[in-house]
């Protein structure tokens, strides 16, 4: 009896409560619609598209097309000699690379160009406004413009390195062979900086003055300052940099599918990242199938980079 | 060598001052130089471009912008890309900042999960659900003859629903920023749930929205998958067509690339104040 008379209640106090909100209802309403239908709804269709043999014979029956289970996910992890399957695995390798070397680099130069920027010294908001310029040149851009300035025999940086300042004797190829990963990861860290360095920098200035006083008068070097005082308080900041940063670069398209011949070529087996390689081969090749499967593993992995993340940084993001 | 240890405390601290401002310059430099590349490029000719000798243009020509507005036809590009991302920043701009005041001010049921739900929606690749879509584009043009792909109203479906999500979270940083007390004294006063969040929280939130609005804007501007998948004629799609025809003529990507990077530096020199605070508004409180 008692459970009887309890449940009732308790489903009116939610119902009362969900009649309190109305208003906020109707404001989330709209964008709830919105993303039901763009991100869900398509969100688990592309989880059944990843069962399905959805190529270009199939491709007209959509969501009736063969059933066949784990073959698409059985094939990206198969060591069969497939063209296909070889250029994702190369992708795949080449944007866990990426990712690590242009978050590791924009965070590290990063906290170093907040810091410079954290003095006081006069021309400052010059130097600020002109350390964030790269953050407005769009990223099909910054493919372009890298493209043209890592050619080997007539690139600048070619130039520079060789002809004017001889640092080394013989002009390297950028875009060919493995010095391709290089080639996108220095672009993606020149774009990225301005970001990482002004989130670092807000950041910064949240740090109480008096605890750098303190501490001095403790007797602290600017190193344990830095290390005991500024590093912890700015993990909060570099939580939410790693994190965007981490999308960004797991997700990135633009600057390398416009570095190579000019938006028209291929990035080769070192430049090549997952979402070009999983556009180029659903669209290219009509594997709608498989571009489903690959892009499932994809968001897995993001996940689980999330959980880990969490786990690293959930005190600190609380505290915050 | 120097003994460190041994320098007075005030030389030490001049020193290591001067130390930093030369490390400042430098990164400077070496960050600004691709854009003074870019810029000083695309007054050379393709010839001068690729002997790559002389820092500066020995004649600063415009030939090349020229060429460009004679060979693309940029006044649709503009347009299409205008259109689109206008559209999409006006829509998204007043669906997050609905919901982004609901996520902040009320604690509904279903908030933390909606909230979160959102978030999770940044781990989803553009391309999965891209895959979907385009097939059901395809089905809704055969079955219903609306066309979506190829044209600006597929591309500001999908534009709208891709930069909702943290559109939303920002303004809610943004709204949960401004003090309650205002909405409750003008409820007291007899308004309306609507009328406090219409009349007193909007106008506080103007510049959070401002910068929402912008940065929606400036993301639309610089997307290439979707408009490039869907086949839409934005400026990026554009640009990609156009440099991909005119192989290695350096001098006419140059030039295109400082047409497409002047207005969003232009909105940069105006808006700067406005833009780095939507930056910083969904990571750091205050």
């Amino acid at each position: 009896m008692a459970t009887s008379t309890w449940r009732p209640a308790r489903r009116n106090g939610l119902w009362q409560r969900i009649r309190k909100h109305r208003f906020a209802y109707l404001l989330t309403a709209p964008t709830a619609l919105a993303m039901l239908g763009v991100h869900f709804i398509p969100t688990l269709l592309a989880f059944y598209m990843s069962f399905l043999r959805l190529n270009q014979f199939t491709l007209g029956r959509f969501l009736r097309a063969p059933f066949v289970g784990l073959a698409n996910y059985a094939l990206i992890f198969s060591s069969r000699n497939n063209a296909l399957v070889a250029g994702i695995n190369n992708a795949a390798r080449n944007t866990l690379i990426y990712a690590v070397a242009v978050n590791v680099g924009t965070l590290g130069i990063g906290i170093v160009l907040a810091l410079l920027l954290n003095r006081r010294f006069r021309g400052r908001g010059i130097a600020r406004t002109l350390m964030l310029l790269p953050w407005v040149v769009p990223t099909y851009v910054v493919g372009m413009l890298w493209g043209m300035m890592w050619l080997r025999d007539r690139g600048i940086i070619n130039t520079i390195l060789v002809d004017w300042l001889h640092l080394l004797s013989q002009k390297p190829f950028w875009l060919i062979g493995r010095n391709t990963l290089w080639a996108i990861i220095i672009p993606t860290i020149w774009r990225q900086l301005p970001f990482n360095t002004i989130m670092l920098l807000s950041g910064l200035q949240m740090v109480p003055e008096d605890l750098y006083d303190a501490s001095a008068i403790d007797g602290a070097s600017a190193w344990q300052q830095f290390w005991y005082i500024t590093l912890p308080l700015l993990k909060p900041v570099v939580a939410i940099v790693l994190l965007w940063g981490a999308i960004f670069t797991f997700f990135g398209y633009n600057i390398v599918i416009m570095m190579f011949g000019n938006g028209g070529g291929f990035p080769g087996e070192w430049g090549d990242l997952l979402m070009p390689a999983i556009q180029r081969q659903s669209f290219g090749y009509w594997m709608f199938g498989l571009g489903s499967a690959v892009s499932i593993l994809m968001m897995l992995v993001m996940m689980l980079f999330v959980g880990i993340w969490y786990r690293v940084f959930r005190v600190s993001l609380i505290q915050e | 060598m120097m003994d460190w240890q041994r320098l007075g405390p005030r030389l030490r601290r001049f020193l290591a001052h001067r130390f930093a401002d030369l490390l400042l310059i430098a990164l400077l430099v070496l960050i600004l130089f691709p854009i003074f590349w870019m810029f000083v490029s695309s007054f050379k000719t393709n010839q001068e471009i690729l002997e790559s000798r002389t820092v500066l243009p020995s004649r600063w020509q415009l030939r090349n912008y020229v060429d460009l507005w004679e060979q693309v036809n940029f006044g649709l590009y503009f347009r299409n890309s205008l259109i689109v991302c206008g559209t999409t920043m006006i829509v998204v701009t007043l669906l997050a900042t609905f919901s982004g005041y609901a996520l902040a001010r009320f604690r509904f049921p279903g908030a933390d999960a909606f909230g979160m739900a959102v978030l999770a929606t940044q781990l989803i690749p553009g391309i999965l659900f891209l895959l979907p879509l385009y097939q059901i584009f395809v089905f809704v043009k055969n079955r219903l003859g609306v066309p979506l792909i190829g044209t600006n109203l597929g591309a500001i479906i999908l534009y709208i629903a891709f930069f909702l999500p943290l559109s939303l979270w920002i303004l809610r940083s943004f709204f949960a920023s401004i003090p309650r007390e205002l909405e409750e004294a003008a409820l007291i006063d007899g308004c309306t749930p609507f009328g406090a969040f219409w009349r007193v929280a909007l106008p506080l939130a103007a510049p959070g929205i401002v910068a929402t609005a912008i940065y929606v804007f400036l993301t639309a501007w610089d997307e290439l998958l979707f408009a490039w998948v869907l086949n839409v004629k934005t400026i990026p799609v554009g640009i990609r067509l156009y440099v991909g025809q005119y192989v290695n003529r350096f001098d006419l990507m140059m030039a295109a690339s400082v047409v497409v990077t002047l207005p969003v530096l232009i909105t940069f020199f105006l808006m700067q104040r406005q833009m780095i605070s939507g930056l910083t508004a969904g990571a750091v409180k205050e």
